[in-house]
């Protein structure tokens, strides 16, 4: 048995699976000021008069870091910067208390400006003066060499007992200072609470005597042992938009490629599968302002949703991007998108009368049926559904390639179907499909997609390695490691692929998951000849590997894209 | 130009592109540009839009360029990437949507002149000239100016706009005695239609930002104000930089930042500069925020310190000297006679030898321009090219300008039709600019195509 589990911004959502159908699906409000007792609450209703023995893993998917950065309940974090040259560090906006300590590291990871040790204590002395009591501490290109991290850190623990100090260069090792500093500050913010959060939920898990691992999702659609999760508490926001996601792939008929429309109150989410993968951004996600280097889908979201606020506007119907209030046959004030599909007979919820009552109205202002009149409501609904995924589909060909073949084998993609989840999907996606020439899958679970979204997914591990055979040594971005290597023209091509493997089973042991490594696959691989007055003194080997993003199990039609 | 407070950036270091593997032209050249400008951040600054390259047309090519035998055999895809890139950033530009833009490309350009019969100076298309042209095709802009900053003569955009009176080109670049392309002095000043609308300012080896702010300022400044250019391109080259492997010049990053900052280039292209990881991590850092109207003062060279380089007094007092030389030209530029000239209906010919240092081939030209009293005049290239294999083409290159007039037009196509039937040349090119048709005749097949 597995359990999925959803803490969502509105609803709590819990499913039960056997690894082959759906045995039990639950779906409550969420109670937003105490997610745990959501949690919770949704655990007890999906196990009640189950065998707890027979369940294998527990998946969850939270919205408390997403919440705790929305709202800011987050304790003050003081940053250390070490820029070394380049773009004057003002520019940074991270509105707190900021040392620029003197120091550099080049795009090679060599030193160019040793720190300054007594900056380091000066900042020190002032960050425990002003009462802060964590710090991140973040060098340009710390991702080539931690030196200077883990110099400053030692130096600050030492001068400073009990502040706690997190590193950039184990927060992310992509390139992208700013997005560094944003990360690892939202890490130190975020860890202690998260981390009381993921053990609140490991005891009571305990109190059940559930015995079968915990896992958390991950905006990227893969999972992390809970216990694991609390080094890295960023990883899981944004894991909403995920979940529903992984649901709808599981949805929908395997290796196919979809776009999945989650139509909610005030928006709709959209994301694409692939050719059966899910799309990732090619940046880190935004996080209430930050850019990070958060790895999350290619998720887009448009103002638009049931119940979005209908006026009319000389004679012309208009759907305003806000949402005032619920549907009027939901016994709100305003005519909705939702009241036209309910006066269209296209939705369940909701009291026919009112939908009568509030079309009746409208269309005494734009002066045809009532009929006509929801008709085009729910047409300008679709129209911008379908602008919105055709818009989507534009950026994505227009995404930065830095290879000529990149460029010349761009192929416009079409998606095969539409599959929609949320509350208004199935008035409302039937006609997207229609218009963009798809097949509409609104699936039978759609209600809970997201809880099974969590509850299918799996355990990823990526690694990216960076070889220099000229300086002898490598970086390893996931977790900031490094090593030597021997020297010169012995290390080749198969010598970097190994190290990366090798790599890649050592991340997945650490997180302990390395069950779940069963097949690598290589994203890309390159080399760089580096070439000094003609003759070439060593090699830049960049590997990219990852296990492949797959789910447990499919309830879409069929298992064959060809039926 | 436009309201928009954007940056357009196009960045295309063709990772999977060389010349040779040891060339300087290769996959690495941009690897440290990369490694610094995606760690800096920038393309998540507000103030900077990335747009992805896209594929130049043959057309694109053809408008510009005479290539033998044919467009497709000049260029890889790589070429069409980077001339496709510099494309991009000027429909941005003319659309709005960006203040000024940099086209960080490679392959470069500056060294293909107007005839290809191959690589030269690492270059086969010419990215500047390519986007030049489509700009005044396009968007019907009429005056535009180059100033190339790369430390090499800029002798294919020079030599493509040499009697074009609407495009002024300047170039700075290392005194062409002491390094290739061996030319770029200050009498090479346009043709007799064209005259001062290409200024050289030959450089003494060892220049410091001094003496480049110096041309800068009282040179290259004045005179694009009394130009009063639409649109200004830098051809950004970045070895005249103090590490640059192929040259002798000590100017700094912070030396090429503040040009631009006081240039203020509509668009700039990247050009030559081959000291890949002293140089160009820092002077292509230094152009962006220079370009984004933001603080670039904190962007130095590690081993940098203020002070490093003096101008010495000999050299100060030959680019003074050079600057007052090159004053009297432009000064002088609409005083020729050229109504007499034209009057006459007669034509301006003159010969050239062209060498192809990366390909091995000579080439000899002999270029005939009819000095029309309505246009620019039509443009005759009769070009021999022999290869170092013994290949040998014999072509004719006839070309319209974007403003030629009717009778121009009668008399290149008649032109055209005799060099086809009666088979003296390999190939015969027609460049209607007026009418935006490109064709080729081969003599062998015998085959007429038109790019597109």
């Amino acid at each position: 048995m597995f359990i999925g589990i959803d803490v969502g911004g509105t609803y709590t959502d819990a499913v039960l699976t056997d690894g082959k159908t759906i045995i039990g699906k639950k779906k409550f409000l969420t109670r937003h000021e105490d997610l745990l007792s959501s949690l919770l609450g949704a655990l007890d209703a999906i196990l009640e008069g189950g065998d707890i023995s027979a369940i294998r893993r527990v998946v969850l998917s939270t919205t408390l870091v997403t919440n705790i950065i929305a709202e800011k309940k987050y304790p003050p974090v003081a940053l250390i910067l070490i820029p070394g040259p380049g773009l004057n560090p003002s520019e940074y906006k991270f509105d707190t208390l900021t040392h620029i300590v003197s120091g550099g590291i080049d795009y090679r990871g060599r030193e160019i400006i040793p720190v300054s040790h007594g900056q380091i204590g000066q900042a020190g002395a002032d960050i425990k003066e002003k009462g802060f009591d964590r710090v991140a501490v973040v060098g340009k290109f710390s991702c080539r060499n931690k030196c200077h991290e883990l110099l400053v850190k030692e130096m600050l623990e030492k001068g400073n007992p009990g502040l706690a100090v997190e590193m950039g260069h184990t927060v992310s090792g992509q390139l992208n200072f700013p997005r560094r500093i944003a990360t690892t500050m939202l890490t130190a913010a975020t860890r202690a609470l998260f981390a009381a959060f993921a053990g609140s939920v490991l005891e009571s898990l305990k109190e059940r005597k559930i015995t079968a691992p915990a896992f958390i999702l991950k905006a990227d659609g893969g999972t992390l042992p809970l216990e694991e999760a609390r080094k890295m508490p960023v990883e899981t926001i944004f894991s909403g938009p995920a979940a529903s996601t992984m649901g709808a792939m599981c949805l929908s008929p395997k290796g196919q490629t979809s776009v999945v429309v989650d139509i909610g109150g005030t928006t709709t989410d959209l994301a694409l599968i692939l050719s059966g993968e899910p799309l990732l951004a090619s940046k880190g996600a935004r996080v209430e302002g930050f850019f990070t280097h958060v790895r999350s889908f290619a998720a887009k979201s448009i103002p638009l949703g049931g119940d979005s606020s209908v006026v009319v506007r000389d004679g012309q119907i208009n759907i305003l991007p806000e949402r005032k209030g619920p549907a009027y046959c939901m016994g709100g004030q305003g005519a909705t998108p939702t009241d036209a599909l309910k006066f269209l007979n296209r939705v369940d919820v909701g009291d026919s009368s009112r939908a009568v009552e509030i079309m009746e109205l409208l269309a005494g202002e734009t002066g045809k049926t009532p009929a006509e009149t929801a008709g085009e409501i729910v047409s300008k609904a679709c129209q911008t559904v379908v602008s919105a995924i055709e818009q989507m589909f534009i950026s994505w060909e227009e995404e930065p390639a830095y290879r000529v073949w990149e460029i010349v084998q761009q192929k416009k993609i079409k998606p095969n179907n539409i599959v929609g989840v949320g509350g208004a999907a199935k008035g409302l996606v039937p006609d997207v499909a229609k218009q963009m020439g798809c097949t509409s899958i609104v699936p039978e679970h759609a209600d809970v997609a997201n809880a099974l979204g969590a509850a299918v997914a799996q355990p990823t591990v990526t690694v990216n390695l960076r070889v220099d055979t000229e300086q002898g040594n490598y970086t390893v971005a996931e977790d900031g490691s490094t090593g030597s290597i021997s020297k010169g023209r012995r290390f080749g091509e198969e010598d970097a692929l190994k190290l990366a493997k090798d790599r890649l089973y050592q991340i997945a042991e650490n997180l302990k998951i390395k069950e779940y490594v069963k097949k690598i696959e290589v994203v890309h691989s390159e080399v760089f000849n580096m070439v000094r007055g003609w003759s070439t003194t060593g090699k830049l080997y960049d590997v990219s590997l990852q296990t492949p993003r797959d789910i447990l199990f499919y309830l879409g039609q069929g298992d064959s894209p060809d039926e | 130009m436009n309201k928009s407070d954007k940056t357009g950036l196009v960045f295309f270091p063709a990772f999977d592109w060389a010349i040779s593997p040891t060339h300087p032209e290769r996959e690495e050249r941009l690897l440290y540009t990369r490694d610094q400008i995606f760690e800096e951040g920038l393309m998540d600054l507000p103030r900077i839009t990335e747009y992805k390259p896209r594929l130049a047309t043959f057309k694109d090519i053809a408008r510009t360029h005479f290539c033998v035998p044919q467009v497709k055999d000049q260029i890889t895809e790589a070429h069409l990437v980077a001339a496709g890139g510099a494309l991009v950033i000027a429909d941005a530009l003319m659309a709005g949507e960006i203040r000024n833009g940099f086209a960080l490309v490679r392959p470069p350009g500056h060294h293909a002149m107007k005839v290809v019969h191959g690589n030269r100076g690492f270059c086969n298309i010419n990215n500047e000239a390519i986007m030049t042209d489509y700009l005044r095709r396009k968007y019907g802009l009429k005056k535009i100016a180059i100033v190339d900053t790369d430390v090499h003569h800029g002798d294919g955009s020079q030599d493509i706009f040499y009697h074009d009176r609407d495009v002024l080109f300047i170039s700075f670049h290392q005194d062409g005695r002491t390094l290739y392309p061996g030319s770029g002095f200050t009498n090479e000043a346009g043709g007799p239609t064209a005259f001062g609308r290409t200024l050289n300012i030959p450089l003494p080896p060892g220049t410091t930002d001094e003496g480049m702010h110096y041309v800068l300022e009282k040179h290259i400044l004045p005179v694009l104000d009394d130009f009063k250019p639409d649109l200004v391109i830098n051809s950004a080259g970045q070895d005249n930089h103090y590490t640059d492997p192929l040259a002798n010049m000590k100017i700094t990053a912070q030396g090429y930042a503040s040009l631009n900052a006081k240039l203020k280039p509509d668009i700039a292209v990247l050009e030559g500069g081959y000291a890949i990881e002293t140089a160009l991590p820092y002077v292509n850092t230094g152009i962006i925020l220079a370009m984004a109207g933001m603080d670039y003062s904190g962007v130095t060279e590690p081993d940098y310190t203020p002070g490093m380089f003096t101008l010495g007094p000999e050299k100060k007092a030959r680019i003074e000297e050079i600057v007052a030389e090159l004053s009297t030209v432009w000064e002088r530029r609409d005083s020729t006679d050229i109504e007499v000239l034209r009057a006459k209906q007669d034509f301006f010919q003159r010969q050239k030898n062209i060498y192809y240092d990366t390909d091995g081939i000579n080439e000899c030209q002999t270029e005939r321009l009819r000095l029309c009293p309505d246009c620019g005049g039509y443009l005759s290239t009769a070009s021999q090219a022999y290869h170092h294999n013994g290949v040998q083409y014999n072509v004719l290159c006839l070309s319209i300008p974007f403003d030629g007039c009717h009778e121009c037009r009668e008399e290149v196509y008649a032109e055209y039709e005799m060099a086809v039937s009666n088979k003296f040349y390999d190939y015969v090119y027609f460049q209607d600019r007026v009418g935006d048709t490109y064709r080729g005749y081969g003599r062998e097949k015998p085959l007429e195509w038109e790019e597109v």
